[in-house]
């Protein structure tokens, strides 16, 4: 874990200094967190696409401020949802609940065409979730991000967190009632 | 949570996130055993769990970004140049608004000059000096052409 932030705090600073290939790695590193972070917010895939874009290009435009590599994570977060909240500003467009795009997302670790059908299900009921309880769901069940880490991106306190995906965890359970067969079958 | 009336339902969530003391978890876990619909409801949170724990991986957006970046550099020093242009316009404006205006003024009666003291005096003198020589007039003219259309170039630029 300590050599992992080493090594992020290297990149922060070859990126700090202009390193393309510094970029390129952080981008590699952050792609996926970011990309899930905006298409939990979106769920359309192809925008999602360009809005990672726009986050990274953000973050290499301020890359300057960032001081310490702890802290890169919960910056990058809180900048891919103010860019997706700036796009929806702009564009004054209410958020699209269409699932049509989610059967083409590639999930690491899943291939099977019957995870498709639970993911929309649950997909589905995420995105009947006010924002803030899904990305308190989707920063606390991402891997590898502290409890820490989702606070400082959502700017709450430890407990605020923990409180806040609890209720967003039974809300969710209430939007999936009736799904149970779905969500159990293809277990 | 509300398709089951156990009451061990509403730990299950505290169960999944590592919440309950050894005693309350080996309890629970004790419950688990003789109640189907606690197990049912722990399986559909286990399903959800992992939905949420799912990373959406993009395309390959490394090159994308620093394509994009480049064009951004491209586009920050072209607006940079562009503004330090805006600067030198409107400093040699000045700086010939100063040395074309003020001789001309220097040929009203310095009765109509505010006293500025004895430095205003030497610069006055200066002026007027210039403003004596005929050549100068036609500099003048030139400088005032200068001056009205890089002014309104360098305003409307600035407003952009």
């Amino acid at each position: 874990m300590e050599s992992k932030i080493n090594e992020i705090g290297c990149l922060i600073k070859s990126a700090q200094d202009g390193d393309e290939q510094a970029m390129t790695k952080l981008i590699t590193i952050h792609k996926g967190l970011v990309f899930t972070i905006v298409l939990r917010m979106t769920n359309d895939y192809d925008l999602s696409q360009d809005l990672t874009q726009d986050t990274f290009i953000k973050v290499f435009m301020n890359i300057k401020r960032v001081k310490s590599a702890e802290h890169l994570r919960p910056w990058i977060c809180a900048i891919a949802r103010n860019v997706v909240r700036d796009h929806f500003r702009k564009a004054k467009r209410t958020q699209a609940i269409s699932f049509e795009s989610v059967k083409d997302f590639h999930v690491k670790g899943e291939s099977n065409i019957d995870s498709t059908k639970r993911r929309m299900v649950i997909q589905d009921a995420l995105a009947k979730l006010a924002e803030r309880d899904r990305m308190i769901l989707t920063l606390t069940y991402y891997d590898g991000l502290s409890l820490g880490e989702v606070a400082q991106a959502l700017k709450m306190s430890e407990n605020a967190v923990k409180v806040g995906v609890h209720r967003a965890r039974k809300r969710l359970r209430k939007y999936l009632e009736g799904y149970e067969h779905e969500l159990l079958s293809i277990r | 949570m509300s398709m089951n009336s156990c009451p061990y339902v509403e730990k299950i969530i505290d169960y999944r996130l590592h919440r309950l003391t050894d005693e309350e978890r080996s309890s629970f876990e004790t419950h688990l055993d003789s109640c189907p619909s606690c197990r049912h409801e722990l399986a559909i949170e286990m399903a959800v769990e992992d939905e949420l724990a799912a990373e959406f991986q993009p395309g390959l957006i490394e090159q994308a970004v620093m394509r994009r970046l480049e064009i951004h550099k491209e586009e920050d020093m072209r607006s940079f140049w562009l503004y330090s242009y805006r600067i030198a316009v409107l400093g040699i404006t000045a700086a010939i608004a100063i040395f074309v205006l003020l001789p001309y003024l220097l040929k009203f009666p310095r009765s109509y000059l505010p006293d500025l003291g004895k430095y205003a005096i030497v610069f006055t003198d200066f002026f007027a000096g210039l403003a004596s020589i005929d050549p100068i007039f036609f500099f003048m003219g030139f400088g005032y052409f200068l001056l009205i259309t890089s002014s309104i170039y360098a305003l409307v630029q600035l407003r952009r």
